[in-house]
């Protein structure tokens, strides 16, 4: 395994990092009061590259490998702070564009991926629903064929980017007999009949991130749309997955080195009895433990990248990077509010905000007892 | 042992545990039946990449491959070739 990173590499993880403090974090403050999207940040990354990153050229895109895709993440974690704008992106790039790449007939190729890779449709997926959240498969959304369409009726909840997509890929059941491998991916433009969207939703944190309920009622939709075969829809979830925990997350290890930097920088600045607070042991052990978390993160992401590169699996080393990443987030988070005191806790600094975005990560994309159970049962378990 | 066998002694041993199977027909539906689920199947790919030496891409994880131990012999045996 060779970890190190190429001189472009380098090269564009800087200019990510620089064209994120310039073009993303004005207003941030403000948008995360309002519940505001960035839809200037938005087209600000488009015209960077962001959201056609690996994407194919002929598409728009960048065609970037998938280590410079989590490099790149890390940079805008490291750089931007608004948290809910890089988690709308990347639930656009990993749960829309990335499984029309792979799985799309080329109708579907050339119809979407142009506009989604310019930032001028909006995209995301529709899993969950009130019932079904962890046993994602046990969804009731039904899709039946009705001469040349699909009619798709059911309700879908916590849906990322909902209330702002141009197109949802809807998961729901073709043959309930099949289970798991009964159910099919649907590509749903906002547009079509019978699909609506609720208001967004109000959560604890990623609050400048749009999440709300969608309603397919009758839905039609042109058979055209089923995005794979019928049944695939486990094979494309379960892809997304993996590349969603994989390179959405490196935005948490670059909001960690950000982070920590912060709380170094404090602890030798700040003095308390006389001295920094920094030549505390009980302080700078929290510093160590910090950076013992944000090192193993990277380690993690940058082991299941290398495997992806390689054209092999990654099931379990995605769920083992997830659930540490994630973790170790909310635990690096709690310990730089902690270092900061008041100001930690003051909404004036941005420490209790990272703290509630990542809470957030412990759930989305599979929970951390869900990761478990992955990494449990390929373990033979 | 034939690709057909391994498979079924991996379904028996490893997937289907517990479920008091002690063996599978070539063309029972392990799908409908519910011996294959989404982890089961998770793990079910990398045995058979393993054991036979193969890549399944993830276009191909679709239930006419999976549904009975047939396919999925057919299914090693079209990616051995390729």
């Amino acid at each position: 395994m060779d970890f190190s990173l190429t001189e472009d590499q380098v090269t564009f993880k800087k200019s990510a990092i620089e064209f994120a403090e310039k073009a993303l974090n004005k207003g941030a403050k403000e948008r995360e009061k309002n519940r505001e999207f960035n839809q200037e940040g938005w087209e600000k990354c488009a015209e960077f590259g962001v959201q056609g990153l690996s994407m194919p050229e002929k598409y728009g895109g960048l065609g970037m490998d998938i280590m410079t895709c989590v490099v790149t993440m890390e940079a805008l974690g490291y750089a931007c702070r608004d948290s809910g704008l890089l988690f709308a992106i990347n639930s656009h790039i990993w749960t829309c564009e990335s499984p029309i790449l792979k799985f799309g007939s080329e109708y579907q190729k050339d119809t979407y991926l142009p506009s989604l890779c310019n930032g001028s449709l909006k995209g995301g997926h529709a899993m969950t629903e009130a019932d079904s959240g962890s046993d994602a498969f046990s969804m009731k959304c039904r899709a039946e064929k009705k001469g040349d369409r699909y009619v798709i009726n059911g309700t879908k909840m916590f849906i990322t980017n909902a209330p702002i997509a141009d197109l949802l890929l809807v998961f729901a059941v073709t043959d309930p007999k099949k289970g798991f491998a009964g159910v099919s991916a649907f590509i749903v433009e906002k547009g079509f009949p019978g699909f609506s969207v609720g208001k967004p939703l109000e959560l604890m944190g990623l609050k400048t991130s749009p999440i709300g309920e969608v309603v397919l009622q009758d839905c039609e939709v042109p058979e055209e749309n089923l995005l794979g075969k019928e049944g695939a829809g486990g094979a494309i979830f379960n892809s997304e997955m993996e590349w969603e925990r994989s390179c959405l997350f490196a935005t948490h290890v670059g909001a960690m080195a950000k982070d920590l930097e912060d709380c170094i920088r404090h602890v030798n600045e700040r003095q308390q009895f006389g001295k920094p607070i920094g030549k505390n042991q009980a302080v700078s052990h929290k510093i160590a433990e910090m950076h013992v978390r944000l090192e193993l993160s990277r380690l993690a992401l940058y082991k299941v990248a290398w495997l992806k590169s390689q054209g092999k699996r990654a099931p379990v080393e995605s769920a083992i990077a997830k659930l540490f990443v994630s973790e170790s987030y909310v635990q690096n988070c709690m310990e730089a509010l902690q270092i900061h005191g008041a100001y930690g806790y003051s909404t004036e600094m941005d420490f209790e905000k990272n703290l509630r975005d990542a809470i957030a990560g412990k759930i989305y994309s599979g929970t951390s007892e869900i990761q478990k159970n992955i990494i449990a049962s390929l373990l033979g378990l | 042992m034939s690709v057909l066998e391994s498979l079924e002694n991996y379904l028996l041993t490893e997937i289907a545990v517990g479920l008091g199977k002690k063996t599978l027909g070539p063309d029972e539906d392990l799908l409908e039946l519910g011996i294959i689920d989404s982890l089961g199947l998770m793990k079910l790919i990398s045995f058979m990449e393993e054991d036979f030496g193969i890549r399944i891409p993830d276009e191909e994880v679709i239930p006419e491959n999976f549904q009975s131990l047939n396919c999925m012999a057919k299914l090693v045996e079209l990616q051995v070739q390729n």
